[in-house]
């Protein structure tokens, strides 16, 4: 045991101290040598890949934010398949990416366990899923190369064109860094005036991975997914009178059969009917505020990173990374946790008072 | 009015409705003060359900802030779209 402590490499603060200062005044002089570009700030995903056109549905694009879905989907499978070829071999005691991964889900099921009981093992999948993907989609947007690694292209209408020089090349391989942004008026009439000499024209720019909550595509379809789900899980635990809960005429049809109705016999019916439409209109609004809630955050975030990044290049995006770090765990947590909470409520028969 | 004008005057007036839509985050933020000054309260008093408490607090701080966050998003719009 002693052994073991003894060969375990220690943060030796000393030598650390001296590369962390190190690493500092490489990146001034790195930010001196390639100022940063103020990025093109930009809402829709940008496509990637030309249209292949389908009868019926129209242009298909592969996005850039489609990329970090199927790289978080492939590393999400990766990681089930690396504890799933342990746990075969009938391993009782996990160790490395298999223990923590049986941390997180035996944490995860035991709160869905508290919260949803019975139902726990049909909420609990949903649930795993929707934190892990979001999870790792959220922090996709802290390693770098995300949304700065792309490729240039002739510029498009409305998006600004930008000097590029050219690092390296291997082979055919191209490797060029942007220095900066050239104005997009010289952009459109550059061919009438001054034939561009040094400068070189001006491209534009496309990253190939863009983080997957900065598409409100996706945090949509997870929140309509969502909610379709909850609905079907309503259906399931209670019956087709899961539709009360949206269509209550009950004490109104009780009240046809009445030979006598006063006019206050009708507030309870009505106001029966004007809850179900009022839970009609909190589902709309469950997707609305599942969608807009992780999109905006992480959105919000990284043009945070964007915008820090610029103004400030050294030091200070470090503090905003840690930040966005936090920032991304919580989201991932308030969308499942909600996802369980909705899907517990939806179980519960609702005319049991 | 001309048309350089004319842009200036819309680009100024984007910004402007910008800043108004980030009016509402005053709510949030009054929202996610009085949570943490009601969970420092319950830790003061209980320290022991700490962690439960801190769980719960950021949850409810994430619903608060969401409300900051739907500001935000329509401040965005208006500027990047």
């Amino acid at each position: 045991m002693e052994s073991t402590e003894q060969t375990r490499p220690r943060w030796r603060w000393g030598t650390y101290r001296w590369l962390i200062i190190l690493v500092i005044v490489a990146n001034v002089f790195a930010v001196k040598a390639f100022s940063p570009v103020k990025p093109h700030i930009q809402l829709p995903a940008e496509a990637v890949a030309g249209p292949v056109t389908l009868p019926l549905i129209g242009d298909l694009y592969l996005t850039n934010t489609m990329i970090a879905t199927l790289i978080a989907d492939l590393l999400l499978i990766l990681i089930a398949f690396s504890v799933w070829r342990v746990t075969r071999g009938g391993a009782m005691i996990l160790s490395g990416v298999p223990q923590i991964f049986e941390m997180i889900v035996e944490a995860i099921y035991n709160l869905t366990e508290s919260t949803a009981r019975k139902w726990a093992d049909t909420v609990f999948p949903w649930v795993a899923t929707i934190i892990l993907m979001v999870l790792l989609i959220n922090w996709s947007e802290l390693i770098p190369g995300v949304d700065s690694i792309g490729m240039l292209h002739e510029p498009h209408h409305g998006t600004p064109a930008y000097e590029t020089q050219e690092l390296f090349a291997i082979g055919d391989f191209h490797v060029t860094t942007i220095t900066g942004e050239i104005e997009t008026e010289v952009v459109s009439d550059s061919d009438s005036h001054d034939s561009e000499e040094d400068i070189g024209e001006g491209l534009g720019f496309t990253p190939y991975v863009r983080v997957a909550s900065t598409d409100l595509n996706f945090t949509l379809a997870l929140a309509l997914t969502s909610v379709i789900v909850i609905q079907i899980l309503g259906f399931r635990a209670v019956g087709i009178t899961y539709l009360k809960k949206y269509l209550n005429f009950g004490r109104l049809g009780k009240l046809l059969f009445r030979e006598k109705i006063s006019p206050f016999d009708l507030i309870f019916p009505f106001t029966d009917i004007y809850v179900g439409l009022l839970e009609l209109i909190a589902e709309i609004a469950k997707i609305i505020s599942f969608s807009f809630r992780l999109f905006g955050n992480i959105f919000a975030g990284s043009v945070l990173l964007f915008i820090i990044g610029t103004l400030v290049p050294v030091v200070i995006q470090s503090g905003i990374v840690f930040l966005e770090l936090f920032v991304g765990l919580v989201q991932a947590m308030v969308f499942g946790m909600l996802v369980m909470v909705f899907m517990t409520m939806a179980t519960i028969a609702h005319d049991g008072h | 009015m001309d048309a350089e004008a004319a842009a200036a005057l819309r680009d100024g007036l984007k910004f402007l409705a910008a800043g108004l839509a980030m009016i509402g985050t005053f709510g949030p933020g009054l929202g996610i003060g009085i949570l943490a000054y009601g969970a420092m309260q319950g830790i003061a008093r209980n320290p022991d359900t700490a962690g439960t408490i801190q769980l719960n607090m950021i949850l409810a701080i994430a619903f608060a802030e969401a409300v900051a966050i739907y500001a935000l998003v329509v401040a965005m719009l208006i500027l990047f779209v």
